[in-house]
């Protein structure tokens, strides 16, 4: 009845060795996890889901007033609040799933403390539960298209690439904040702060081609530059990214996301000791 | 691994730093001066590491009950916590054989607004449970719990009572082969504990292996034939239940007085030890219920007392003060006392029910007047199969008469009278 499989309990060592055949196993909890948030999300407000639009459609309508209209940022003729939604859907995903990874650990701390599972389903489950808002907007976003009368090209079915590229991203940096938060809860009061930074850093309201040619370097650093190009060259039809561009962006994050996995895999062993 | 072995530790250590750990919220600017400080320092500093655990081994075969019991601090938590994989071991190592539950707090990752149904999903995988297995036994969980009409209300909604059936429900129905449990049996009302027994009891039945944590002897007594006995972090005992608890009594008995002794420098009388046995003498500290309870207590004091008046209390573990025997009250007096002497006392029949006690001793002057000494002398147990704290504070049978035709004995209750209106 049971798959008898016996446990080993002992001090680990190695960087990367983070248990991954216990995560496969719990990945139903990962999926449990990610879906409790959704629901707890909109299960008491009034409007339910409906925030998963009205959030990026907000931010869309003041871009647009305010980047589109005063400061007249040229879109290489896309109009502006096409141009602007196409970014802050991956946006939105990426700054949440950033978010809610980082502060996985804190927010669950009881079941840290009180119960065994591989502690990675809680940064995973963390990055998974933004992709069903994300759903809902892209939905929105294939109503404008309409409304502007254009049409998606073959490259849509890219798209997802481009989302599990910026899922990896909020990943990597979530594995490195998630057990630094929970060591420092400042943590938490920094990551609007940040969150607003790298947002302004990132081709969003504007676009990469108004960056002076000497900055581009320092922007590929950012993997949410590659993101948001793929993006936009996804849906709209603009000039493909910059592999270069990518090519960068990838390598810091795959970077960032293996001295993650080493950091998260320090940290776990004495997290339930000291959160 | 031998099939016959459910668990086997072997050395396993378990080491803290406190310091620069011991804050749960750390702030950034502690850590940096922590961190400034140790670049002058060489190596960990001793002061500030605590082995929790140390070099703990045993074995536990397949379908063996085995109960931990220990005082505060001892390490019984910590030993739960590596076994159940929720922290790493500093040193040694474990095998467990088989699927593990683990149960160090009912109902945990239960989630206020959502509903039973989907509190049941989300305990049941965090538990370990495939949403397929869940499925599968989802009716016979909400039977065991029996809140079949409310498994569509958010559980904030529900009362403590509910909330802990349903997820003890959940834990129950995840049949595990060895299950570690912290203390989590004693919940629920006395229909719901019944309910928790034929879990044990189905356990058993399927040669399931249990580690059992509790401070309650009576639950270790009538669970486990074996226990294991920890202090200070390290296992002292492994063998029959009988002599661990008879060890955990005669340390919590030690560290109870020593407790007591600190305090009472300038007291005029101390007691300096207590004997508790059984109405022939022979020192036990588990007592059927109606058994007899002989108390010897030897005391010194400092100055000469006249009458003064000995007082022997009971106290329940939930803190209830169930009786007291007192010289003065119960008749006797010592007239003039000086140095040192032997008080004995036997209880009449004791009809407490089933619980942990624990004795305190008081001096007092003649007539309640001032307390010449006041100190916590030991603990014992009364066991009985029906009557426990939900019963009531002690049993006696009272007296019925059985007279069916006699409508006219019935007591008429004054009707109450309408509040008038000022």
């Amino acid at each position: 009845m049971n798959t008898a499989q016996d446990i080993e309990i002992r001090p680990r060592h190695g960087l990367l060795n983070l248990d991954y055949s216990g995560v496969w196993r719990y990945r139903e909890l990962m999926w449990t996890l990610a879906m409790r948030d959704v629901r707890l999300r909109y299960k008491q407000a009034a409007l339910g889901i409906a925030w998963a639009v009205i959030q990026p459609a907000f931010a869309v309508l003041i871009f647009t007033l305010i980047f589109g209209r005063f400061a007249k940022i040229p879109t290489g003729g896309t109009p502006y609040p096409l141009f602007a939604f196409a970014a802050i859907l991956p946006w939105t995903y990426f700054s949440e799933a950033l978010r809610r990874s980082a502060t996985s650990l804190v927010t669950d701390g009881e079941l840290v403390r009180k119960v065994y599972f591989p502690r990675l389903v809680m940064p995973l489950s963390g990055v998974i539960s933004p992709a069903v808002d994300f759903l809902f907007a892209f939905l929105v976003f294939l109503c404008m298209l309409v409304w502007y009368h254009m049409g998606l090209s073959w490259k849509v079915v890219t798209l997802p690439l481009f989302l599990g590229y910026a899922l990896l991203a909020a990943l990597s940096i979530g594995l490195w904040l998630a057990p630094l938060n929970v060591r420092f809860r400042d943590v938490t009061h920094t990551m609007p702060f940040l969150i607003q930074v790298w947002m302004y850093a990132s081709p969003i309201v504007y676009s990469l081609d108004i960056v002076p040619e000497q900055w581009r370097t320092l922007f590929s650093l950012n993997p949410m530059v590659g993101v948001i190009e793929g993006f936009r060259w996804a849906l709209l039809d603009k000039p493909s990214p910059d592999w270069h561009v990518i090519g960068v962006g990838s390598a810091v994050m795959v970077a960032m996301l293996l001295g993650g996995l080493a950091y998260f895999r320090r940290a776990e062993s004495t997290l339930a000791d000291v959160i | 691994m031998s099939t016959r072995i459910a668990i086997k530790a072997e050395g396993l250590g378990k080491r803290y730093r406190v310091g620069a750990n011991a804050g749960r919220h750390n702030s950034l600017r502690d850590v940096i001066v922590e961190k400034a400080a140790a670049l002058f320092r060489r190596g960990p500093d001793p002061n500030t590491v605590f082995w929790a655990l140390r070099d703990v081994s045993f074995e536990i075969a397949r379908g063996e009950n085995v109960g931990v019991i220990g005082l505060n601090g001892a390490g019984k938590s910590t030993l739960l916590k590596l076994l159940s994989r929720i922290t790493e071991p500093t040193a040694g190592r474990a095998r467990i054989g088989g699927r593990v539950g683990a149960l160090l707090e009912v109902g945990t990752g239960f989630s206020g607004e959502l509903t039973g149904r989907e509190n049941t999903f989300l305990y049941g995988s965090i538990l370990g449970m495939s949403r397929a297995e869940i499925a599968r036994k989802y009716d016979a969980i909400v039977e065991f719990a029996g809140i079949e009409k409310f498994m569509d209300t958010p559980v904030k909604r529900y009362s403590s009572g509910m909330y802990v059936r349903l997820a003890f429900s959940v834990a129950a129905h995840l049949e595990p082969d060895v299950l570690l449990l912290d203390e989590v049996l004693a919940v629920g009302d006395l229909a719901f504990q019944h309910k928790c027994l034929d879990f044990a009891r189905r356990l058993q039945e399927r040669e399931a292996t249990v580690l059992f944590v509790s401070h309650s002897m009576h639950s270790i007594k009538s669970m486990c034939p074996r226990v294991i006995y920890m202090r200070k972090g390290q296992l002292t005992y492994d063998g029959p239940t009988d002599e661990g608890i008879r060890l955990y009594e005669q340390d919590s008995r030690l560290s109870t007085l020593a407790l007591a002794e600190g305090s009472s420098k300038d007291w005029p009388v101390v007691v300096n030890s207590v004997g508790i046995t059984g109405a022939d003498g022979a020192e036990k500290t588990i007592f059927e219920h109606g058994e007899r309870l002989r108390l010897r207590l030897s005391y010194e004091t400092r100055e000469p007392l006249v009458d003064p008046n000995f007082i022997v209390a009971f106290i329940r573990s939930d803190g209830v003060a169930c009786c007291n025997f007192s010289t003065e009250v119960d008749g006797t007096s010592p007239g003039r006392i000086d140095g040192h002497g032997v008080l004995e006392l036997v209880t009449p029949p004791l009809r407490l029910v089933s619980d942990m006690y624990q004795v305190h001793v008081l001096v007092r002057g003649k007539g309640f007047d001032q307390v010449l000494s006041s100190q916590v002398a030991g603990t014992f147990h009364v066991r009985h199969a029906l009557f426990d704290r939900h019963f009531g504070v002690f049993h006696e049978p009272g007296k019925f008469t059985w007279n069916p035709d006699a409508s006219d004995s019935v007591i008429q209750l004054p009707a109450a009278r309408p509040a008038s209106g000022g």
